[in-house]
């Protein structure tokens, strides 16, 4: 437990807005992260936050000190993110992919490019490299998905894993395995 | 130890989920087996391929997000209240209403977000921080007539919209000016922007200000206030954080001078961790000046200007 944000949750929880802002900031770089990179989506990413942190404003609450608030949190975040998953899932959408003149491109792509002059031969390659891998994610399960992202990139341990997905070290360590052999299998000669 | 089950211990293994001593069983089995080997460098190339698809959230998206946070606390949701039942949106389109009735719907393009970012900054300004009108002098009211409809009898009922102008004045010590200089800094007008990051940038010790100064290096689309900014950070060029911003601008930065500045900042002191930025920049970048620049500064770190 971190003395500081102790002390901001009880603030917070007392009504003290300052102290639930600063509580926020504390957190949200890592929430928007984590949201930009599953959804690959401003908007999306934006509802996630939204809703996320006032769920969080809502139930502090009811937030008893009984885990971490970091676990408490992202129990929220990943709940609204594999439910927006799993809705694509279902409607078979790719949102992270827009149609241009010169064909789907990964959107993400497209906003990068806004910054980078970049080399069109590295930018075809990466392009390519880009689609592969977002057919790669796409192919696995919300959850595997979840548990991949929160290890490769937001660098969680599977036992904290675990604790946010509400299942076993176990398990989180069976989704990792899956996701990275379906992975290797679709990057195939890329890699 | 088997070819199958070293397979399934690799992605855990790169991801320093085993104990010791299967780490020490799978080294020594990948030691002695060529496919094993392999398959370990396979993971190790899939991780470097996913690390360079990981996306950094535009620098204005979380001004934004929190913009739309905190507006849409004031403006109604309640804290503890098991009854809430209005969306996120609805209660952020609600406390705009209040203030900027007939902006709509904000899912818009970054720039325009940004925009309401401002504007939600300006609203809060003026609801919270009433001390900032002390000393401004009111301007005539711009009105905008967003609906007209008749009501009966001859009357029509007209919705409208005043803004007003005020003008502020203040030191930069004072928190509400510095506040409105911030909201400056995300402004659509460019001189603004550049008037703005021009008077932040002797004040990057604030977290506030060095964050401003951040998004602004990395996302301004205005080359003047990307070098104010620049400016404003030359003095945290010792700070990991910043010289990890001032990599991304010497790569990404479509202005030479911007990238000679920032090459200037990552080679006043020595730090390897920047060479291969350096050898990778000097392959690809397209400007002699910038390019002799980068290969000088290598060669004064006794390294390389070829990778292998």
């Amino acid at each position: 437990m971190n003395p500081q944000v102790d002390s901001l949750i009880r603030a917070a929880q007392r009504g003290d807005q300052d102290a639930f802002e600063q509580l926020v900031r504390v957190y949200d770089q890592s929430v928007l992260r984590l949201a930009m990179n599953l959804l690959r989506s401003p908007e999306d990413a934006r509802d996630v936050y939204q809703e996320a942190f006032l769920r969080v404003y809502r139930n502090l609450h009811t937030f008893r000190f009984d885990c971490s608030f970091h676990t408490w949190l992202y129990r929220i975040v990943t709940n609204i993110c594999l439910d927006q998953l799993r809705k694509r899932k279902v409607r078979k959408e790719e949102a992270a992919v827009v149609e241009t003149s010169e064909g789907p491109v990964d959107r993400m792509d497209l906003f990068e490019e806004e910054n980078a002059a970049a080399d069109p031969e590295r930018t075809t390659w990466n392009r390519q490299l880009g689609q592969r891998i977002e057919s790669a994610l796409g192919d696995l399960t919300p959850r595997e998905r979840m548990v991949f992202e929160l290890r490769h990139y937001q660098g969680l341990r599977l036992r904290a894993i675990g604790d946010v997905l509400g299942t076993t070290e176990e398990a989180a360590k069976n989704c990792l395995f899956r996701a990275t052999q379906k992975m290797r299998g679709v990057l195939g000669d890329f890699i | 130890m088997t070819c199958e089950s070293a397979s399934a211990l690799i992605p855990l293994y790169h991801y320093g989920e085993l104990t010791p001593e299967q780490e020490d069983t799978l080294e020594a089995h990948v030691h002695e087996c060529g496919s094993c080997s392999q398959a370990m460098d396979r993971q190790r190339a899939l991780a470097r391929a996913l690390d360079r698809r990981e996306v950094t959230a535009p620098p204005r998206l979380l001004d934004d997000c929190r913009g739309d946070l905190f507006a849409a606390i004031q403006g109604g949701a309640t804290a503890g209240s098991k009854a809430f039942s209005k969306g996120p949106w609805t209660l952020f389109l609600e406390a705009l209403g209040a203030t900027f009735a007939g902006l709509g719907r904000m899912r818009q393009p970054l720039a325009a977000a940004a925009l309401l970012a401002v504007g939600f900054f300006g609203a809060r300004l003026t609801a919270t921080k009433t001390a900032i009108t002390a000393g401004g002098v009111a301007q005539p009211a711009y009105t905008t007539v967003r609906s007209i409809s008749t009501v009966g009898s001859g009357k029509v009922e007209i919705s409208v919209d005043d803004t007003t102008r005020r003008i502020v004045s203040g030191g930069l010590d004072d928190p509400a000016i510095q506040q409105l200089v911030l909201a400056g800094s995300r402004e659509d007008n460019a001189a603004v922007r550049v008037e703005s990051v021009g008077l932040l940038k002797d004040r990057a010790a604030s977290g506030e200000v060095r964050d401003a100064l951040v998004n602004a290096l990395a996302a301004d689309p205005n080359p003047a206030v990307r070098m104010k900014a620049l400016e404003g950070l030359r003095p945290l060029a010792g700070d990991a954080q910043i010289r990890q911003v001032l990599a991304q601008a010497l790569i990404r930065d479509d202005n030479p001078v911007i990238r000679m500045q920032a090459v200037d900042l990552l080679v006043a002191q020595r730090d390897d961790s920047m060479v291969g930025v350096l050898q990778n920049l000097v392959q690809h970048e397209d400007n002699n000046y910038v390019r002799l620049k980068v290969a000088k500064a290598l060669k004064d770190m006794n390294a390389s200007v070829g990778t292998f």
